[in-house]
C-alpha cells in the first residue's frame, strides 16, 4: 500500500485524527479529472454549458494559477475568466457573470490547458528523479484564486477515473507530487521555455538524469537534453549504459551529438564512439573541434580490450620544479573534473617520475617544489597494449584508484580509472528488454 | 544497400512474422484449407495486406513518438479509453496464450504426453527462463524449431494442388454464407492481425530506440515478416486443401492437421508437425505475458523492467502471472476441445482488434503526436477500409450466430 503523502504525523497523534486530517485535506481539493464535463451554471442556477478544460498561466511562482476555464456552449468552446468564477466545486462550477464571450478559445502565449496538455501526459518528477504520468491534478482555493497544487500519479487515482460520476470526482490524494517539483516538456506552441530555471534539473545527479533520459518518450527526451547545460548533459550521458548512449547519440542531430561527445571525458566518449557504426563515427568526429577529434581518434585506434582503449587522456602533468602552491592552484581550477584522481610528475624529458595523490599534495609544504613530494613506493605502470588482466593485476598491486599508462619511453599517455576497468570487465544491462536480448 | 544496417534493425518484424505462424495460426489456416479448399484463400490475402498496413503503422508510431501503444492511447484518449483498450488487449492476449498452450498440449499429445503434464511444465519452463534471463540460447533453438513450418511450402508443392483453383480462390472473393465460413474467416483475420503483435511491434521499436532514419529499413523488415506469414499461410491452406479437403477429411485434432505434411515428410509428418508446433508455441508463450506486462506498465506510467524486484513492480509481475496462469488453466479444463480453443480465441482476437485499430488510426492522424509523419489522407482511407471490412465480418458473424 503506498503511503499517503499528505500524512504528517507527529509521534503520539492518534490514528483517527490523522484520518480526519486526510479527509479534510481531500475535501479541500478539487479534482480536475472530476471536473471534466461538469455543468457550468450562472448565479441563477441556469446551465451555461459544460466544462471542457482548465486554463493555467505559468509565471515565475512555483504553482500555476488558474486563469480561466474553457466551457463548451453549444458547439463553441468559450473562455471564462478566473475572475468570473464564483465557485469551483467538485462536480459543478458557478460563474458570477452571465456575459459569455462567444469567441472560440484560442491558446495564448504562456498558457496551458490542464486536460489537454498535462493530464495523462508524461511529466518529470524532479524530486524523485523519475518519469510519471499524471493521473489527476488538484486545485485548491488560496486567497481568491484557484491554484494547481499537486499532481496525483497513483494507480488508484487512475482507476478512479474509469468510474462514473460521483466516484470519479472524489479527490484521492494518495501519491501526490508537489507541483513545484514537476518539470514539464514540450508544451505545444511553447516548446522550450522553462517554467522554472534549469536549476531544478541541474540539481539532479548525473545518474538520475541518465535514468530520466532513458525513461522519457522521444520528444521529451530531446527537450530535456536541450534544456540542460551541455556540460551537465555530458555528465549525464557518461552515466548511461553503453547501449542507451549509442541509441541516444543516433537520435539527436549530429552537431549536438558531436558537442556532447566533445564535452565528455575522453574515455567515456571513446567508449560511446566505438559502439557507433563507422559512418556515423566519422561524421561526429568531423563535427567536433579538430584537437578533440584527433585525441579521440588516437584512442579509438586501440582495441577496447587493452589499456589504450579504456584510458582517459586527461592528465594533470607537473614538472619537477613546480611549487606545491602553484600546483594547488591548478588543481583548484579543475575542481569540477571527476577524473582528477592523481597528479603525474615528469622529468625534463617528459618521462614519468611519480604519480602523486591529492593527499600527497595536501600534505606538502606550499613553497616546496613538486620533486620533494616524489617518494617511494613508486607506482607500477602499463603500456597501452597491455591486456585487461595485466591492468587489473597492476591496479591491485598499486592499491590505488587509478593506473598510469606510459609509452615505450616511459612518457605518460593516459590514466586508467577503476570504474573503467569495472565497465570493461562487466557488461551490465538495465531497462526493458525482450527474452532474446538478455545476456552478456 | 546498407545490408549491415538492415541486420541491426531486423528483428521485430521478422520475429512478429514468424510468431504469427504459431499453433493458433497454423491450425486456423489448416481448418481453412481442409474445410473450404481453395475458396477462401482471398481472406488470407486480405488479412496479410491488413497486417502489412497496420504493423507498418504500429512501427512508425513507435518510432516517431517514442511511446508504447497503451501509453499513447491514454495520453490522447484519456484514462477510461486506455483502460478499455488495455482490458481488450489483456483478454485477447490471455486467449492467445491459451491457444499457445493448447498448441503445446496438442504437440505433446502426438508424442503421447498428456496435457496435464506438458502444459504446467512448459509454463514453468518458459516463465523461469524469461524471468531469470536464460532465454537467449533457448530462443535460437525455438526459432529453428518453428521454422519447421517452412516445410509447408515443400508439402504444398509436392501435394500436387490445383494451382488454377488456388489462383482463383486467391483473387475471386466468394464465400458461402454459412456460420462456419464466417467463423473461420474471422479467425483468419484475428490470427494474422493479432492485437498483441501490433502492441509488440510498437513497443519493440521504442525499446530499440529506432529513429526516423531507420524507418525505411524498419518498413522493409515489417513487410518481409508479414509476407513470410502470408506465404507460409498460403502454403498451409494449399497443402491442406490438396490433401485433406480433397478427401473430405476435417480437422478435429492436431494429428489430422499433421496429415497435410505427409506428401513431404511421409511418416515423419506427425513428428515434424509436433516439433514445429511446440517450438512456435513456446516462443510465442515467452513473448505474450511479457508484452502484456510492458503494455500495462506503459499505461500506468510507471516504466517497469525485468530487473525490478517484485515489490517494486507488483503490477508488472502480476500481469505476467495472470496471463500465464489463466491461459494455461483454460487449456487444462478437462475435456476442453483443443482445436475449438485454438480457433475460438482467434475469433475473439478479431473482435478485440476493432477498438485497438480505431485508436491506432486516430493516433496516426494526430498532428500533435506524429508531426510531419502524420498519416496522409490516402493512408487514412486505407485504414478505415480495413477497419470497416473487419467490422462487417464480425457483424455478419454475430448475426448468423444469433439466427436459429
Amino acid at each position: 500500500m503506498s503511503e499517503p503523502t499528505v500524512r504528517r504525523r507527529r509521534p503520539g497523534l492518534p490514528r483517527r485524527r490523522g484520518l480526519l486530517l486526510r479527509r479534510e485535506v481531500a475535501a479541500s481539493l478539487v479534482s480536475v479529472a472530476g471536473l471534466v464535463g461538469a455543468p457550468v451554471r450562472d448565479s441563477d442556477g441556469r446551465d451555461v454549458g459544460r466544462l471542457v478544460d482548465v486554463v493555467v498561466r505559468w509565471d515565475r511562482s512555483a504553482y500555476p494559477q488558474v486563469s480561466g476555464i474553457v466551457v463548451k456552449v453549444g458547439f463553441r468552446r468559450t473562455f471564462v475568466h478566473a475572475a468570473d468564477l464564483a465557485q469551483v466545486a467538485r462536480r459543478e462550477v458557478q460563474v458570477s457573470s452571465t456575459r459569455v464571450d462567444l469567441r472560440d478559445y484560442e491558446r495564448r502565449e504562456g498558457e496551458s490547458l490542464l486536460v489537454k496538455d498535462l493530464l495523462d501526459h508524461q511529466l518529470v518528477d524532479v524530486d524523485g528523479a523519475r518519469v510519471v504520468r499524471a493521473a489527476d491534478l488538484y486545485l485548491a482555493l488560496l486567497g481568491q484564486r484557484y491554484w494547481v497544487v499537486g499532481v496525483d500519479v497513483s494507480f488508484r487515482s487512475f482507476l478512479r477515473r474509469v468510474l462514473p460520476g460521483r466516484a470519479r470526482s472524489r479527490a484521492t490524494p494518495e501519491r501526490v507530487l508537489d507541483f513545484a517539483a514537476i518539470q514539464q516538456f514540450g508544451l505545444p506552441g511553447d516548446p522550450l521555455r522553462l517554467r522554472r530555471a534549469h536549476r531544478t534539473l541541474e540539481r539532479l545527479r548525473p545518474a538520475e538524469l541518465a535514468d530520466l533520459l532513458e525513461d522519457l518518450g522521444r520528444p521529451q527526451r530531446q527537450a530535456l537534453l536541450s534544456m540542460l547545460h551541455p556540460d551537465t548533459a555530458a555528465d549525464a550521458l557518461e552515466e548511461m549504459t553503453a547501449e542507451e548512449l549509442e541509441l541516444l547519440l543516433r537520435e539527436v542531430p549530429d552537431e549536438q551529438a558531436a558537442e556532447l561527445l566533445a564535452r565528455m571525458e575522453p574515455d567515456e566518449a571513446v567508449e560511446a564512439l566505438r559502439d557507433l557504426p563507422e559512418e556515423e563515427r566519422e561524421t561526429l568526429l568531423a563535427a567536433m573541434p579538430a584537437q578533440r577529434a584527433e585525441e579521440l581518434s588516437r584512442l579509438l585506434a586501440y582495441d577496447d580490450e587493452v589499456a589504450g582503449g579504456i584510458m582517459t587522456t586527461s592528465l594533470m602533468v607537473l614538472g619537477l620544479d613546480e611549487t606545491v602552491a602553484s600546483v594547488r592552484e591548478r588543481v583548484l581550477e579543475h575542481r569540477g573534473d571527476q577524473d582528477l584522481v592523481g597528479l603525474v610528475v615528469v622529468d625534463d624529458d617528459g618521462r614519468l617520475v611519480d604519480d602523486l595523490s591529492l593527499l600527497d599534495l595536501l600534505a606538502g609544504d606550499p613553497s616546496e617544489p613538486a620533486s620533494a613530494l616524489v617518494a617511494p613506493p613508486y607506482p607500477g605502470t602499463v603500456t597501452p597494449e597491455a591486456d585487461l588482466a595485466e591492468v587489473v593485476e597492476q591496479l591491485t598491486a598499486n592499491r590505488g584508484a587509478s593506473l598510469v599508462v606510459v609509452d615505450a619511453e616511459g612518457r605518460p599517455l593516459g590514466r586508467i580509472l577503476a570504474d573503467d576497468v569495472v565497465d570493461a570487465l562487466m557488461a551490465t544491462r538495465s531497462g526493458r528488454h525482450w527474452p532474446w536480448q538478455v545476456g552478456p | 544497400m546498407r545490408l549491415l544496417a538492415l541486420f541491426a534493425v531486423v528483428g521485430p518484424g521478422l520475429i512478429a512474422g514468424l510468431s504469427d505462424d504459431d499453433p493458433a495460426g497454423i491450425t486456423t489456416y489448416s481448418v481453412l484449407g481442409a474445410q473450404f479448399g481453395y475458396q477462401l484463400l482471398w481472406v488470407l490475402l486480405v488479412s496479410t495486406v491488413a497486417l502489412i498496413l497496420f504493423q507498418a503503422l504500429g512501427a512508425r508510431i513507435g518510432v516517431v513518438t517514442g511511446q508504447g501503444l497503451t501509453g499513447l492511447i491514454r495520453q490522447k484518449y484519456g484514462a477510461p479509453a486506455a483502460t478499455g483498450a488495455m482490458l481488450a488487449l489483456l483478454a485477447a492476449n490471455i486467449g492467445t496464450t491459451a491457444a499457445e498452450f493448447a498448441g503445446i498440449a496438442a504437440g505433446f499429445q502426438l508424442f503421447g504426453v498428456p496435457k496435464t503434464l506438458s502444459v504446467p511444465l512448459s509454463a514453468l519452463l518458459v516463465t523461469t527462463l524469461v524471468l531469470r534471463g536464460g532465454f537467449r540460447g533457448v530462443e535460437r533453438v525455438l526459432l529453428v524449431l518453428s521454422a519447421v513450418f517452412i516445410c509447408y511450402v515443400g508439402a504444398g508443392i509436392l501435394a500436387n494442388p490445383d494451382w488454377a483453383a488456388a489462383a482463383r480462390g486467391l483473387v475471386v472473393p466468394t464465400m458461402p454464407l454459412t456460420r462456419e465460413a464466417l467463423i473461420i474467416s474471422t479467425a483468419t483475420l484475428g490470427t494474422t492481425l493479432a492485437p498483441w503483435g501490433l502492441a509488440f511491434i510498437q513497443s519493440y521499436a521504442v525499446d530499440k530506440r529506432l529513429t526516423t532514419n531507420d524507418l525505411s529499413l524498419l518498413r522493409i523488415d515489417v513487410v518481409t515478416g508479414a509476407l513470410l506469414t502470408g506465404v507460409i499461410g498460403f502454403f498451409v491452406v494449399v497443402s491442406c486443401a490438396a490433401t485433406l479437403h480433397v478427401h473430405g477429411v476435417s480437422i478435429n485434432n492436431a494429428a489430422d492437421a499433421a496429415a497435410a505434411l505427409e506428401p513431404l515428410a511421409g511418416t515423419l509428418a506427425k513428428g515434424l508437425f509436433a516439433v514445429g508446433l511446440i517450438g512456435a508455441a513456446l516462443l510465442a508463450a515467452s513473448i505474450l505475458p511479457l508484452s502484456t506486462a510492458y503494455a500495462v506498465s506503459d499505461m500506468t506510467g510507471s516504466p517497469a523492467a525485468l530487473d525490478d524486484k517484485i515489490k517494486e513492480a507488483p503490477l508488472f509481475y502480476a500481469t505476467i502471472a495472470v496471463v500465464t496462469v489463466v491461459g494455461g488453466a483454460l487449456v487444462l479444463i478437462p475435456g476442453a476441445p483443443l482445436v475449438t480453443i485454438l480457433v475460438g480465441t482467434q475469433v475473439l482476437n478479431a473482435v478485440l482488434l476493432l477498438p485497438l485499430l480505431a485508436f491506432m488510426h486516430g493516433i496516426a492522424r494526430d498532428r500533435d503526436l506524429m508531426g510531419q509523419y502524420r498519416a496522409s489522407w490516402g493512408a487514412a482511407v486505407g485504414y478505415q477500409v480495413a477497419i470497416a471490412g473487419i467490422s462487417v465480418c464480425i457483424v455478419a458473424l454475430g448475426v448468423l450466430s444469433l439466427k436459429p
